[in-house]
């Protein structure tokens, strides 16, 4: 009989180790049927949290083999193919304190989340009795963010919050962006001020949190789009903001990245040379760099500018 | 079979990552895969532009594959971050008619036009994909047997997959499936699937040290000779930051860092001169000369 071993990652408060347990095989099955046959048949003790079994609810978030999954929704057999395996380890969501077993304590998060008041800051466009009409449009702007669950997948996939907690989790950005761009709301920077200064740009742009989210929200456009508006918000004065306008700039310029004034302009002459000097010179020792080679124009520069021209025509920006 | 690609070499390529030009060359003309450089191509963004403007990030890209589409073939790159942002202009272009639109009016100004009619791949999809394994193995010169191997995938070329979609990106194959045709010995340990935190480098310098850190040691300590990478970003976070990364470690954390065509040319017969792999900042020459010599 084809069985499926799951090694389960156990805390009792105090203590943590893994355990086996061995289930037959069933086709057509998910993770959370496997944690509540493991509890009902083998070990009451064994903890872990779930209720809509829809993947609406959010709480059976677990990470199995590396990888945070709402158990609910995902299927042993995909699981069992994409490993080619019959032995799963489950363990708790990653950049949580745990509070039993697979169980996480999203106390913490939840005080964080507040600080990017995720909640509608009204314009004086509707009121109570007349109510807040949107467009299609501007509904559509709000329908994928509004989409999240709050399971912590994304936070237990974030690879920069794992080294830096100070960063802000995924699906609080996400909330952020949320009613930034929200019509009806009259303070988009009191949402995402809070984001820059914690961290905004420290992203890695790992594509972690887009890779696992069950609702498929595009974070990663969503932190892009909260950086465009630091940047018209004048917050320039930071090295994610002057790194990514030293491309903007150098690409009009001639079309390619400068790499040699690259961390000048991102960090300044001066931290440049106290600071990048033995990096430079190992560059420069190996043959990595040759700072007296630099891009010229490429073919076609003028078409690149008229691109850039006609864009920020559009769009009614500064140059 | 003649395979014949638009090539995106992309910034790194001419520049701080020159070897990985010196060897892709090299590699596509012993395998005869012919590349034809796009004429004017200009960088891809990097993941950065977007964050400035997604619009003109969106045009910029719009007009380099317009160049691969006038060549009449598909667009290869290197480097994953270039691959991901050609990928995701296409996507985004081909499913949106009003940005198809606005697009096109923003490169008529360039004379240009984008059709939709040019796929942008990888040198690694290429490989397995459209070369094909066993044809690879056949053109082997030298075995790279013995020389112990950890991937080192890099994110861009495989998340999201909803813009990637070449393989699961929760236990890709391709790349020791190469590793595997040329002969050498793939060595599995924690990080193959880790972001090397390149793009952040300047705003998160400490994490992002210390992930490098972290990558280099989990692959040394599986008993790795190299890591190999199909991205010349990931290499040049793990290799030219692996000095100041070792300096958040007591223990050693030095693990050489290959390109992947870098490992395909040394299996093709190549020396690793000619490879460019003196341009390393982590010498891999002695490592290599003591495994393949035995080989």
């Amino acid at each position: 009989m084809r069985t499926i071993t799951f090694r389960i990652q156990r805390y009792d408060g105090s203590r943590s180790w893994f355990q086996e347990y061995v289930i037959p095989y069933e086709s057509g099955r998910t993770v959370l049927w496997a944690l509540i046959k493991i509890r009902e048949e083998q070990d009451p003790t064994l903890t872990f949290t779930a209720a809509c079994r829809h993947a609406i609810c959010g709480s059976c978030a677990v990470r199995v083999n590396g990888h945070s999954v709402l158990a609910c929704k995902t299927s042993l057999d995909e699981l069992l193919k994409v490993f080619q395996t019959d032995v799963l380890e489950v363990t708790p969501l990653s950049n949580f304190p745990v509070i039993r077993d697979l169980v996480v304590d999203w106390r913490p998060k939840t005080e964080r989340l507040k600080t990017v008041k995720p909640w509608l800051i009204p314009t004086q466009a509707g009121s109570a009795a007349t109510g807040f009409a949107q467009s299609p449009q501007e509904y559509r702007r709000i329908a994928s963010p509004t989409d999240c669950i709050q399971c912590g997948i994304c936070s237990s996939e974030c690879e920069q919050l794992a080294e830096n907690p100070r960063f802000l989790d995924p699906f609080i950005l996400n909330r952020a962006y949320r009613f930034a761009v929200d019509s009806r709301d009259a303070a988009p920077e009191e949402h995402i001020r809070p984001a820059l200064e914690s961290d905004l740009w420290k992203c890695l742009h790992c594509y972690q949190c887009v890779t696992h989210c069950p609702k498929e929200i595009r974070l990663d456009q969503e932190i892009a789009y909260l950086r465009q508006q630091t940047i018209r918000m004048g917050e320039t004065d930071n090295p994610g903001a002057r790194h990514a306008l030293a491309f903007h700039d150098d690409v009009r310029n001639t079309g390619r990245l400068d790499e040699v004034t690259l961390p000048i302009k991102t960090e300044g002459l001066l931290r440049t040379v106290t600071r990048r000097l033995p990096f430079a010179m190992r560059l420069i020792r190996t043959g990595k760099v040759n700072p007296l080679q630099r891009p010229r124009p490429v073919r076609g520069i003028e078409g690149i500018r008229k691109i850039y021209a006609h864009v920020k025509e559009k769009e009614g920006k500064r140059q | 079979m003649r395979l014949r690609y638009g090539f995106f070499p992309g910034c790194t390529l001419e520049s701080a990552a020159r070897e990985v030009m010196i060897a892709t060359q090299k590699v596509a003309g012993a395998l005869g895969i012919e590349l034809v450089e796009l004429e004017g191509w200009s960088c891809c963004g990097a993941s950065h532009i977007q964050d400035v403007d997604e619009e003109l990030a969106l045009a910029l890209n719009a007009r380099n594959i317009a160049l691969g589409e006038a060549l009449g073939a598909p667009i290869l790159t290197l480097c994953n971050t270039c691959t991901l942002m050609l990928r995701s202009a296409k996507q985004r272009i081909d499913e949106d008619e009003a940005a198809r639109a606005r697009v096109n009016e923003a490169l008529r100004a360039a004379d240009l036009q984008y059709r939709g009619t040019s796929d942008i791949t990888h040198f690694l999809w290429v490989l397995v994909r459209d070369y094909g394994l066993e044809n690879l193995r056949k053109q082997v010169k030298r075995p790279l047997t013995g020389l112990k191997v950890a991937c080192f995938y890099g994110c861009h070329i495989l998340r999201p997959p909803q813009v990637m979609g070449f393989e699961n990106p929760w236990n890709p194959r391709s790349m020791e499936m190469v590793v595997e045709a040329l002969g050498a010995e793939n060595v599995p340990y924690g990080e193959r699937l880790s972001c090397c935190g390149f793009h952040a480098v300047f705003p998160a310098e400490r994490e992002v040290l210390r992930k490098t850190g972290v990558s280099c040691r989990s692959a040394r300590e599986a008993g790795a000779d190299v890591i190999v990478t199909p991205c010349p970003l990931c290499h040049m976070q793990l290799d030219m930051y692996q000095p100041d990364a070792q300096q958040q470690f007591a223990e050693s954390i030095r693990i050489p860092i290959l390109h992947l065509p870098q490992l395909v040319g040394l299996a093709l017969g190549f020396s690793p001169e000619e490879l460019g792999i003196r341009r390393h900042v982590v010498d891999a020459i002695p490592v290599l000369e003591a495994k393949l010599a035995r080989a």
